[in-house]
C-alpha cells in the first residue's frame, strides 16, 4: 500500500511543480479564455485564503470578510477617478479598509462565537445600504465606473502575484508567534487570556491583517471590471464564497483554502455552463454538503495528508 | 415635528416591531436551545407565506384561517430540519461547529430560496392576500385596523409561548436546556429531543409570523435572507435568553425604521444594524443580556 503512493506522488508533486511555474508563462501560450478563467479563480483564493486568518488559524467564523473587499473596490475606484495612479489608487483604499478593520475590531471583538459572525454579516448588509445611499459619492445603486480599457493581461499577473503573497502570508503567520497566539484563541479564548496572551490586541492584528488582501483585491477588481455596483461586491454569493471554499478545501490549513477555491471555483463553472435552472439551489446543496460531511475539508482526508506528506505540503495540524 | 405625527410614528413602529418580535421569539428559542443561527429562519417565513397565500387563494378561505392551518405544519418541517441537519454537527468543536452550521444552514436558505423564486416565476413575484379591513380614525389619528388585529394576534402567541415555557415540562424543559445543557442533561431532560422540539415551535412561530406577513404586507421569493438579518439583529441587541430583551430589540427596531423612514425612506432599512452596532458598544450582550 505505501510502496505505491511515492510514484503517484511523484508524479503528482512534478505535474503541481510544473503547473506552478507554467502559471506566469500561460498568458504567452494564448490561452486568453484560460487567463479570463484563472484571474477569477486566483481572485477566489485571495478572498479564500486572507479569510481563513481570521476564520481558520483563530477560529472566529468571519461572515463579514467580503466587506473589507467591497471597501477596498469602492474606496480604490473613487481614489482612481480623482485622478490618483493605480498604485495611489490601491494604497489608498487597502489604508481605509485597514482603518476600518481596526475600527471596527473593538466592537465587534466584544462578541464571541455566533454572535460575532452575525454581527459580522450583518456589517456586510449595512455597508451595502451605506454605499447605496451614499449617492453622491458611489453612484449608489447605479454603480461606480473608471476608465475602461483591456486590462487582461497586467490584472493576471497582478493578482497572480497577490494570490502568491497571501497564501505566502498565510504559511508565514501559521508558524510565527502571531499564528500560536491566534491559535490559542481559537482552542480556549479564557485560558489563553489566563495565560498572557493579549487576546484583544491578538484579535485585532489578526483582522487587521486579513482585510489587507481583500482591500487590495477589491481594488484590482474595480480597475479590472471598470464598473462594480453595491449588489456585486457585497452580495450574499460572493459574501458566503470564501468561507465554503475554506471550509471545502479545509480551514486552519495552508493549502486548504487554495484547494477549496479551485474545487468549488471548477464545480460551479460546471453548474453555471451545463444546467439550466436552479443553479442556486444546487450551489446551495453542495454548501450543505459540504457543511453536513466535510467538517475538516478536502485536505485533511487521510489519502489526501498521505499525499501531502509525500510532496512536503503537509502542515502540522494542531 | 408636531404631537400628533409622533404619536403617529410611534403607533406604526410598535405595529411593525410587533410582527418582527414574533420571528425573531423564534430564532431566539432555536438559538438559546441548540446554539445555532439559522439563517434559514427567514427562508421559512418566506415559504409559510406562499402557502398561506395559496390555501386562502385557491380554496377561498379566510387568510386567517388560512394560516391557523398552515403554520403548525411548519413545526413538523422544523423538527425535521433540526434531525437532518443540525443534529449531525452538534458533537464537533465549537468554532467547527459554528462554521458547519453557518453553512448548512445557509446552503438550505439558498436552496429554499431559489426553489421558491423558480417554482412562482409566470406569475408575478411578490405575492399578497388581498383582504382589507376599514380604517380606524381616532381623531387626528389614523389606526390601521388590519395591522391592529395582526399585532393583536401577535401579543396573543407570544403570552401563549410565554405561558407554554413557564408551565408546561416540556417548556421547562426548554428554559433548562437554554440555561445549562449540561445541567439538563444531567437532570434527566432529553436534551436532544428538547432541541428538535425547540427547533420546531421556533419554526412554527416564523410561519405563523409568514402569515400574518402575506396578510399585512407581502412576500416575495428574496425577503427571506434580509428578514433573517433583522431577526438576529433583534436578538443580539435584545440580549440572549431574556424574551424581554427580543420584544424590547423589535419594537425599537420598529420605531426606528418608523421614524428614521419617515424622515428619510433611504435610511429606513439600515437602521436596524446602525441601532445593532451601537448597542454593541455600549453593551456586547445585549440590552438586558447577562
Amino acid at each position: 500500500m505505501r510502496r505505491s503512493v511515492p510514484v503517484l506522488a511523484l508524479g503528482l508533486g512534478g505535474v503541481l511543480v510544473a503547473g506552478l511555474l507554467a502559471l506566469p508563462w500561460l498568458p504567452l501560450a494564448g490561452g486568453g479564455y484560460a487567463v479570463k478563467v484563472l484571474t477569477l479563480l486566483l481572485i477566489y483564493v485571495v478572498l479564500a485564503q486572507s479569510y481563513d486568518i481570521v476564520g481558520g488559524t483563530m477560529g472566529y467564523v468571519n461572515l463579514g470578510h467580503i466587506a473589507f473587499f467591497g471597501l477596498g473596490a469602492y474606496a480604490c475606484g473613487i481614489a482612481f477617478n480623482a485622478g490618483l495612479a493605480l498604485p495611489g489608487a490601491l494604497a489608498a483604499g487597502m489604508a481605509v479598509v485597514m482603518a476600518f478593520a481596526a475600527l471596527i475590531s473593538y466592537p465587534f471583538f466584544r462578541l464571541r462565537g455566533a454572535y460575532f459572525s452575525l454581527a459580522a454579516f450583518g456589517l456586510v448588509k449595512l455597508m451595502e445600504n451605506v454605499t447605496i445611499n451614499l449617492r453622491w459619492l458611489t453612484g449608489g445603486s447605479n454603480g461606480l465606473k473608471v476608465a475602461a480599457a483591456d486590462r487582461t493581461l497586467p490584472m493576471y499577473y497582478l493578482t497572480l502575484g497577490l494570490a502568491a503573497a497571501t497564501i505566502l502570508a498565510g504559511w508565514l503567520v501559521n508558524r510565527s508567534r502571531l499564528g500560536l497566539a491566534m491559535k490559542s484563541i481559537r482552542e480556549d479564548e479564557a485560558v489563553a487570556r489566563d495565560f498572557g496572551v493579549p487576546t484583544l490586541r491578538i484579535k485585532t492584528q489578526a483582522l487587521v491583517l486579513s482585510a489587507c488582501f481583500p482591500a487590495l483585491m477589491g481594488g484590482l477588481y474595480m480597475w479590472y471590471f471598470n464598473f462594480i455596483e453595491p449588489a456585486q461586491v457585497y452580495g450574499l454569493k460572493i459574501a458566503l464564497q470564501p468561507v465554503a471554499m475554506a471550509l471545502l478545501g479545509g480551514s486552519g490549513l495552508v493549502v486548504g483554502p487554495v484547494l477549496g477555491a479551485a474545487l468549488l471555483y471548477a464545480l460551479e463553472e460546471f453548474i453555471w455552463t451545463h444546467v439550466e435552472h436552479l443553479q442556486g439551489a444546487i450551489l446551495g446543496l453542495v454548501v450543505v454538503l459540504v457543511g453536513l460531511f466535510m467538517p475538516g475539508g478536502v485536505a485533511r482526508l487521510a489519502p489526501v495528508q498521505r499525499l501531502l506528506e509525500r510532496i512536503g505540503l503537509r502542515e502540522d495540524d494542531r | 415635528m408636531d404631537g400628533t405625527l409622533l404619536l403617529q410614528l410611534t403607533i406604526n413602529g410598535v405595529l411593525l416591531g410587533g410582527v418582527y418580535t414574533l420571528a425573531a421569539f423564534g430564532l431566539s428559542l432555536i438559538f438559546g436551545v441548540s446554539g445555532v443561527l439559522n439563517l434559514a429562519h427567514g427562508e421559512f417565513l418566506m415559504l409559510s407565506g406562499f402557502l398561506v397565500f395559496l390555501v386562502s387563494d385557491r380554496l377561498g378561505i379566510n387568510p386567517f384561517v388560512a394560516v391557523a392551518l398552515v403554520s403548525p405544519l411548519f413545526f413538523a418541517v422544523g423538527y425535521a430540519f433540526e434531525r437532518l441537519l443540525i443534529r449531525p454537527l452538534a458533537l464537533r468543536k465549537e468554532h467547527v461547529r459554528l462554521a458547519s452550521a453557518t453553512l448548512v444552514t445557509l446552503g438550505a436558505a439558498l436552496i429554499l430560496e431559489d426553489g421558491a423564486a423558480f417554482f412562482s416565476l409566470g406569475t408575478e413575484f411578490e405575492k399578497s392576500v388581498g383582504y382589507f379591513l376599514p380604517t380606524l380614525r381616532l381623531g387626528p389619528l389614523v389606526l390601521p385596523s388590519l395591522k391592529l388585529v395582526v399585532f393583536g394576534l401577535v401579543a396573543l402567541l407570544i403570552a401563549g409561548l410565554a405561558a407554554f415555557l413557564k408551565y408546561t415540562y416540556v417548556g421547562l424543559a426548554v428554559q433548562a436546556v437554554t440555561q445549562s445543557p449540561r445541567g439538563a442533561l444531567l437532570n434527566g431532560v432529553p436534551t436532544a429531543r428538547i432541541g428538535a422540539v425547540a427547533f420546531g415551535i421556533g419554526t412554527f412561530l416564523a410561519a405563523a409570523a409568514g402569515g400574518l406577513e402575506v396578510i399585512h404586507s407581502y412576500v416575495s421569493p428574496l425577503i427571506g435572507l434580509p428578514l433573517t438579518l433583522k431577526y438576529l439583529c433583534i436578538i443580539v441587541m435584545g440580549g440572549l435568553g431574556s424574551f424581554v430583551g427580543v420584544a424590547l430589540g423589535g419594537i425599537l427596531i420598529g420605531l426606528g425604521e418608523s421614524f428614521v423612514g419617515f424622515l428619510n425612506p433611504a435610511w429606513g432599512q439600515t437602521v436596524a444594524y446602525l441601532l445593532l452596532v451601537l448597542v454593541l458598544l455600549t453593551r456586547p450582550t445585549g440590552l438586558l443580556g447577562k
